[in-house]
């Protein structure tokens, strides 16, 4: 299969074009280095800033979507070391995580000293959406570009999930795990607005409500949240104007008792149902979930492309495949 | 010049979001035709700043600016207008 000969990405990604030297057109337009890193170190200090003048005496600063993988375990460390937070860690159990991610997520909030909410999934809700995933695409094109319909289904619910709750509790920061290349780096850092969260909620919450129904409701805001335009928080992806070094970052979540999942694919190291999840997504699309998030890194030499390729082209573990198929059975015919 | 505008953003539309030009009128809110997803938006955002010089502020990031082609342009011509200079040099940036 051809591939850009500088990023990952191959000809069967939607509207790819390479050059006459084989380089993909996101990489034609990546942007040059200095000027990034200045505006990486002005993000850094305009966050500082931020957090300084929202400081909650008395509760949380920084509500923290917590997967318990390796991006948002350091993402909680960074902020609660570096950055002297007091963050609350969200995690959505989707019911599928490796326990390994369960026994990291403990240790990490326990090392760091941070509360720690979890909101587990009904197996149900995971069954209509995997169901429903295999049939037809449950997002639009280009977010499935992203992402595999089931990880953008949970990545979907835990954003909303994570609004909701700082609205609630009036956490003035939501802060996420992206990685550099996943998010502009203007998107990095930003103040809520209603009127947009709404109409970018309405793109989550209807696919995933004329699967579910009422039952995905409380992931997401309702009016009433809508009403408390004060209350409406900052976006945050630290990691994305922090210095990204994957050998730092695992010497510094090890420290705090992280240990890779064995059981998780190449890609993950939290959930299981990332490799069900992928291959349903390899088959219907003809290019790995994964695509867009590796080519990212690649560009911006986290990790290099032989790297990059073998997350790509890592083989499946039937055994587990086969187990997590029947545990997402139809529970009723 | 505000043919350009639109041109460029369509163009970017398309190839961004990969989506045909017969796929969306100059009104078609696009986040509700989910042509946009939520991180598209911020895609947008950079994209209008950076081909443009123009700045955007958070609370600039509302349906009401970004949600059609139609508002994206007169969005832009708005924030082009604030900053005369700019206004010289728009559209000039990447398509040199
Ligand atoms: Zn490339």
């Amino acid at each position: 299969m051809k591939r850009c000969r500088q990023c990952t990405l191959p000809e069967t990604y939607p509207g790819i074009t390479f050059d006459t030297q084989g380089v993909c057109q996101f990489c034609r337009t990546y942007g040059e280095g200095e000027s990034i890193r200045q505006r990486r170190a002005t993000l850094r200090e305009r966050f500082a800033q931020l957090l300084a003048t929202e400081r909650r005496p008395n509760g949380y600063d920084c509500l923290v979507a917590y997967s318990g993988g390796k991006d948002s375990s350091y993402l909680l460390a960074l902020l609660a070391r570096e950055y002297g937070a007091r963050p609350l860690a969200l995690t959505l159990d989707n019911g599928f995580l490796s326990p390994q991610a369960l026994v990291n997520m403990d240790r990490v909030t326990q090392s760091l000293g941070v509360d720690h909410l979890i909101i587990k999934v009904p197996v149900e809700i995971m069954r209509q959406i995997y169901a429903r995933s295999q049939r037809q695409p449950l997002f639009a094109a280009k977010t499935l570009q992203r992402g595999s319909a089931i990880c953008m289904a949970c990545i979907g619910l835990v954003k909303f999930l994570a609004l909701r709750c700082a609205i609630e509790r009036q956490i003035p920061f939501v802060a996420f795990g992206w990685s550099p290349g996943q998010v502009p780096l203007s998107g990095t850092l930003i103040k809520s607005q209603p009127a947009m969260i709404r109409a970018m909620q309405r793109a989550t919450f209807e696919p995933l409500y004329a699967v579910v129904g009422e039952a995905v409701r409380p992931y997401f805001l309702e009016e009433r949240h809508f009403r408390a335009a004060d209350r409406f928080p900052y976006l945050v992806g630290p990691l994305a104007f922090s210095p990204y070094r994957e050998d730092r970052i695992m010497a510094s979540i090890e420290s705090l008792g992280w240990k890779r999942p064995t059981d998780t694919d190449a890609n993950s190291s939290n959930c299981l149902l990332n490799s069900l999840a992928n291959r349903v997504h390899k088959r219907q699309f003809h290019f790995h979930p994964y695509e867009f998030e590796i080519a990212g890194l690649v560009r911006e030499g986290i990790l290099s492309r032989e790297e990059g390729l073998a997350r790509l082209t890592a083989g499946e573990d039937a055994q587990l495949i086969h187990r997590l198929e029947e545990r997402l059975r139809p529970s009723t015919d | 010049m505000v043919s350009e505008v639109k041109h460029l953003v369509r163009r970017f539309i398309c190839e961004n979001f990969i989506v045909r030009e017969e796929d969306f009128t100059d009104d078609d809110s696009m986040l509700e035709k989910q042509i946009i997803d939520s991180t598209g938006v911020l895609e947008l955002v950079a994209f209008l700043q950076e081909q443009f010089g123009i700045p955007i502020a958070d609370e600039d990031i509302t349906p009401d600016n970004l949600d059609s082609v139609e508002r994206i342009c007169a969005f832009v011509q708005r924030k082009s207008n604030a900053i005369p200079s700019t206004a010289m040099a728009m559209a000039s940036r990447r398509t040199l």
